[in-house]
């Protein structure tokens, strides 16, 4: 899975540095070095087409709208990952509290019922299985 | 009403182990008499016999009871189980939550050159716009071949500042990134420290042989002044001499 990854970064990383050595190129061009520009030039068209190969690869990998948002707003995507998580933790404990309240009522529930009604108590626990306690 | 209020009053104490519920090995108590009031909460309505029309069919066979479903298996994954821990993500947990992160794109991606802290709406650079316009392309990417090539002839010299956005880099604040600093294209900022220091080794060895001048001029007047000065050396006395 990682490899992947290793892949495509490795590709990127080639492509930016190419990029960037293209750019220092043409920043103060000097006629001598048309040669060189010419070179970085098909560099870039080989670099996209290795970044284009590693689709074939990536194709199951999903990644969430929301990320983009970040990085188009200049700020870093692991806030996304951590925000994310923070969330979900969040709604766990929530989720956990609000279960928890529910078997608490379930058993309090039982108990009393089972003092004013008996044996219907006795008939619901047979159906449910003697076993099936609540918790 | 009232054994409502002692239910929800019960409940902020932890829940009592289910054999004390009434489910462990004794028999439930007798039915209490009915009450002589009988109110709203100690009455019930008898349970009814037969399923209504419109009751869950899942019910058909549960004798007095109605409404009544399966129960939800204990094995199903809920919200009870920490999923964190569940999905083996304490790892990740830990290393985005344990510590800040860094608010910056910059900061995750120090590699990358150019400002990349800027909003990408600013210079039409958003990932958003690439998936919502998607470039037109061809199907596959060619090599630029020799007449294409020519399209590429650039005009010599240094292009203006303004168009020089790959050597505009994000500040970097601590002192562990100097080295890295100087190693990119950053000409001005490490050289200005030396120069300072330059120039004040220079203005001290011009005005060492001023000094040394001076202090010669008055050593000459001393011993002009005081010509019979104990302390005055064969030496000066040679060299006054030989000048004459």
């Amino acid at each position: 899975m990682a490899e992947k990854f290793d892949h495509l970064e490795e590709h990127l990383e080639k492509f930016v540095e190419n990029i960037r050595q293209l750019g220092i190129i043409v920043s103060d061009f000097q006629p001598s070095s048309q040669a060189g520009l010419n070179q970085k030039l098909n560099f870039i068209v080989t670099g996209l087409q290795d970044i284009d190969k590693c689709r074939q690869q990536l194709h199951d990998i999903t990644v969430p709208l929301e990320v983009f948002e970040y990085i188009d707003q200049g700020r870093n995507p692991q806030l996304y990952t951590k925000e994310c998580l923070e969330r979900a933790l969040a709604k766990n404990e929530q989720v956990k509290g609000k279960i928890d309240t529910m078997k608490k009522f379930k058993s309090l529930l039982i108990q009393e019922l089972s003092k004013v009604f008996p044996e219907d108590m006795a008939k619901y626990r047979s159906i449910r299985g003697e076993d099936h306690l609540p918790s | 009403m009232e054994n409502f209020t002692a239910l929800f009053g019960a409940q902020a104490d932890p829940p009592p182990p289910p054999t004390a519920l009434g489910f462990g090995p004794g028999k439930p108590p007798p039915p209490p008499p009915p009450p002589p009031g009988g109110g709203p909460g100690t009455a019930p309505p008898p349970t009814a016999a037969t399923a209504p029309p419109g009751a869950d069919k899942s019910g058909a066979g549960c004798g007095p009871f109605y409404l009544m479903r399966e129960l939800p298996g204990s094995t199903e994954l809920t919200g009870s189980t920490n999923l964190i821990t569940h999905y083996n993500l304490e790892q990740a947990y830990n290393k985005f939550c344990g510590k800040k992160v860094k608010e910056k794109l910059s900061n995750f991606l120090p590699d990358l050159p150019g400002m990349i802290d800027l909003p990408g709406s600013h210079d039409n650079s958003s990932l958003r716009s690439l998936i919502e316009k998607p470039p037109i392309l061809s199907s596959s990417f060619n090599p630029i071949t020799g007449t294409m090539l020519a399209g590429f002839r650039l005009h010599t010299g240094p292009l203006p500042e303004q168009c020089r956005l790959m050597h505009i880099q994000p500040p970097k604040k601590k002192n562990k990134h100097k080295h890295k600093q100087s190693r990119t294209q950053d000409p001005v900022p490490p050289e200005t420290p030396s120069d300072s220091d330059h120039k004040k080794k220079k203005k001290k060895k011009e005005e060492d042989p001023e000094r040394k001048r001076k202090k010669k001029e008055k050593k000459k007047k001393k011993n002009r002044h005081s010509p019979d000065h104990p302390g005055m050396g064969s030496s000066q006395a040679s060299s006054s001499s030989s000048l004459r």
